[in-house]
């Protein structure tokens, strides 16, 4: 029988992949991709306790909104990537520095 | 003054002074452009001739003349500028000024083709303005100027061949001595100043004066002011013990000799003592008439171990001064002018002939290229063949010296001893030394000057030539001669009075009208005129004898002429005392300053402040300032270390916040 702990330990695991795409990856799509798989992971989340809401679904409608705004998300992101690229010729994030004092 | 217009004799007076002024202006201005003397024999004969027409003839015997302008005021005490003419006064401008002109005249030869010859000029015409103004000064203060720049030019004219080393040793000598004296002058000066409040001559000596008035003079302070009045007197006019000077300025040319240092400015003194006489009370008479008489004979016994010409003349001018000053510590101020007058032209004109002697000489020895000392009298003798006019007149110049009828010495001398002899009857037996030896001073005087002429215008000729040529000796020209020729004249005794065997006629004597102190004793004024006409005559035939004809009886180097020679060691005397005193006492204050005040107070607190602050400076770096770079260093590190948190990478910056967020669940899990 699948319980919640399977769903939690799945959920976890999309979790850090994506922690670690974010942190490791020398392309800032695959970061975009990384954000995706941690929403996704929470989203997750929402879902498997969502069983505890039998009444009113609040965790199935909770996801569908995180899915709507990750969506929203992604479309900012590849919006500022894009623009990023046309100015540093570049999106690898180790040479955009210029964030720093 | 019937034919001449009337000019005030004041103005006349100040165009006298001021001519040579205005001519040693322009000689300095023109500098060495200035070499033909132009200026100062026109000034100096100008100055003869205003003087001699319009300031003598109306001042003499007539009343006192002055002027006076204010010069400055220090407090309450109102200074004055302003001349004076009396009798005194007109007549010593007048000496001055008839001395001054033959003197440049015959300078305009003698000088000739000197390389320093402008220099000669200013210098004269200074001195001569100095002089002047020395003359008609009416206060002390005033005179004490003059006096100070009769000093200068004497200093000047002196070490005017200033790359000879002995004229530059008695220029320095002149100077340093004469400053003993005008410090004595100075001290005078202040002393009356601070009695009567004035320093004017007619205020303090005048008829109507301070001292007319029957002041009480045997107090200690004006005893004390005539003492340093007369130290001055005695360091200008070169008394014992301050007269080592005069015989070394000799150093200064011969023409300077004879205007300053024989006929004018050594009689500044005399004419000084005369113009304050009234001050004297009867101590410091007796002082200068011990001193004068001392004097006299020292420099009388000098003068004949001496066998430079000129050195020979100086001692004599100096016995002469000491005659001077004796008469005027006898009371007889009168009869010290009358001598300083006479003195004046027959000394002068001794130098003169001196100098175209040397002048003679000095060209033999160039045309020979021997090496003889020009000046000395060993190498003259015979010049009576070559220089015959020369000899003449110095003949009458010896002879007025000496004191022989019909010259003019013979009557002043005579003044001189008579009332000497007057003066010792009237105060006691003791007092009878100084005529009498004053007497025998006069028979010396004979004795020396015979002596001078005998050895370089007599006898053999000694001068060293080569193969006994001719000597290249000529008679003096024709500029030397004339001035030679009128003071020649003026040395006889028509220039002074026209009876040739009494001074009683004279008419500088009749002028001054002093009443003297003692009573005339008739028979002197007969016998002593004999006693040293004879004397003189007695020591010019023994000088004939020894000289001429060769009988010398004593020996040479004997210790008694060396010594004289030597001033029986008063120079050395002098240089071991004063002058090594002065140089030890210089070392010492060099040392003292040197090791004392700049080893020890200077170096020593420069040392102590230098480490001191060396100290402080290690503590303000290390301490103070390592204490704030510390603080700034430390706060410098750690913000190094958090700067590195922001470098810009976003993954980092991600990194970093999901570490804290990974401690803060931690920290809520085990907490």
């Amino acid at each position: 029988m699948i319980t919640l702990t399977h769903f939690l330990v799945v959920s976890a695991c999309i979790f850090c992949i994506g922690l670690y795409a974010i942190l490791a990856k020398r392309n800032a799509i695959m970061i975009l991709v990384g954000i995706e798989l941690m929403i996704n992971a929470a989203i997750l989340n929402f879902v498997a306790f969502g069983k505890y809401d039998k009444l009113h679904y609040g965790g199935q409608i909770f996801a569908l909104f995180a899915i709507v705004l990750a969506a929203a998300a992604v479309a900012v992101g590849l919006a500022i990537i894009l623009n990023v690229y046309r100015h540093y010729k570049t999106i690898n994030p180790d040479h955009i520095t210029d964030l720093r004092d | 003054m019937s034919g001449l217009p009337y000019i005030s004799p004041i103005y006349a007076s100040i165009v006298v002074v001021g001519l040579p002024l205005l001519a040693f202006l322009l000689q300095a201005i023109r500098g060495k452009k200035s070499t033909s003397g132009l200026f100062a024999l026109v000034s100096i004969a100008l100055s003869t001739l205003i003087s001699g027409l319009f300031v003598l003839p109306q001042v003499w015997q007539e009343a006192p003349v002055t002027a006076t302008v204010h010069w400055f005021t220090i407090g309450d005490s109102v200074f004055t500028l302003g001349i004076l003419l009396n009798n005194l006064s007109a007549l010593m401008q007048f000496i001055v000024c008839i001395i001054a002109l033959p003197v440049h005249i015959y300078s305009k030869a003698y000088m000739k083709g000197d390389p320093g010859i402008h220099r000669y000029w200013m210098y004269l015409s200074l001195f001569c303005f100095a002089m002047l103004g020395l003359t008609v000064s009416k206060n002390l203060f005033m005179m004490y100027v003059f006096w100070e720049l009769v000093g200068i030019a004497s200093y000047l004219l002196i070490g005017f061949w200033f790359t000879k080393e002995a004229a530059v040793a008695a220029n320095k000598k002149a100077f340093i001595v004469n400053r003993i004296g005008d410090i004595g002058f100075l001290i005078g000066i202040a002393i009356l100043f601070s009695l009567f409040s004035t320093l004017d001559l007619v205020d303090l000596f005048g008829n109507e004066g301070v001292f007319a008035a029957g002041l009480y003079k045997d107090t200690g302070l004006i005893t004390l002011a005539g003492i340093c009045f007369f130290l001055g007197a005695m360091a200008k006019s070169a008394q014992f013990p301050l007269h080592v000077w005069l015989p070394d300025a000799m150093e200064g040319p011969t023409s300077v000799s004879s205007l300053i240092h024989a006929a004018t400015m050594v009689a500044a003194g005399v004419f000084l003592m005369a113009s304050i006489f009234p001050l004297f009370n009867a101590n410091v008479l007796l002082l200068m008439a011990i001193v004068g008489t001392i004097t006299a004979l020292s420099a009388a016994y000098f003068a004949l171990c001496q066998y430079d010409i000129k050195k020979v003349l100086a001692f004599s001018t100096i016995s002469q001064l000491g005659y001077m000053i004796a008469a005027v510590g006898i009371g007889v101020w009168d009869a010290a002018m009358f001598h300083l007058a006479t003195h004046a032209f027959f000394k002068c004109l001794l130098f003169l002939c001196a100098g175209a002697v040397i002048h003679e000489m000095v060209h033999h020895k160039e045309h020979t290229k021997l090496d003889f000392d020009p000046q000395d009298l060993r190498h003259m003798g015979g010049l009576r063949q070559y220089m015959p006019k020369t000899f003449v007149l110095m003949s009458i110049a010896s002879l007025a010296l000496a004191g022989f009828p019909l010259t003019s010495g013979y009557l002043s001398k005579d003044a001189i001893i008579i009332a000497a002899f007057e003066w010792a009857a009237q105060h006691g037996p003791g007092y009878i030394v100084i005529p009498i030896i004053l007497v025998i001073v006069s028979i010396l005087t004979a004795f020396y000057i015979g002596r001078l002429i005998f050895k370089a215008f007599f006898g053999p000729i000694r001068i060293p030539q080569i193969d006994q040529q001719a000597p290249h000796i000529r008679e003096a020209p024709q500029t030397m001669l004339v001035p030679m020729i009128f003071l020649g004249l003026g040395s006889l005794f028509f220039a002074f009075s026209l009876n040739p065997l009494s001074y009683h006629q004279a008419e500088i004597l009749t002028g001054f009208s002093v009443r003297y102190a003692f009573e005339e004793i008739h028979s002197l004024h007969l016998v002593i005129p004999i006693v040293l006409t004879v004397g003189a005559l007695c020591s010019w035939i023994l000088a004939w004898k020894w000289y001429v004809k060769g009988k010398y009886p004593l020996q040479a180097n004997s210790l008694w002429i060396t010594r004289g020679g030597e001033q029986f060691g008063l120079d050395e005397l002098y240089k071991k005392t004063f002058v090594n005193g002065t140089l030890a006492l210089g070392r010492a204050s060099q040392w003292c300053d040197k090791h004392v005040l700049d080893g020890l107070i200077v170096h020593g607190t420069a040392h102590v402040v230098k480490s001191l602050s060396r100290a402080i400076y290690w503590v303000d770096k290390h301490i103070v300032d390592g204490l704030v770079n510390t603080v700034a260093d430390t706060t410098y590190y750690i913000g190094h270390l958090l700067r590195w948190v922001q470098n810009g990478r976003i993954q980092n910056y991600f990194g970093f916040a999901f570490t804290i967020i990974l401690i803060g669940i931690v920290y809520l899990i085990f907490r």
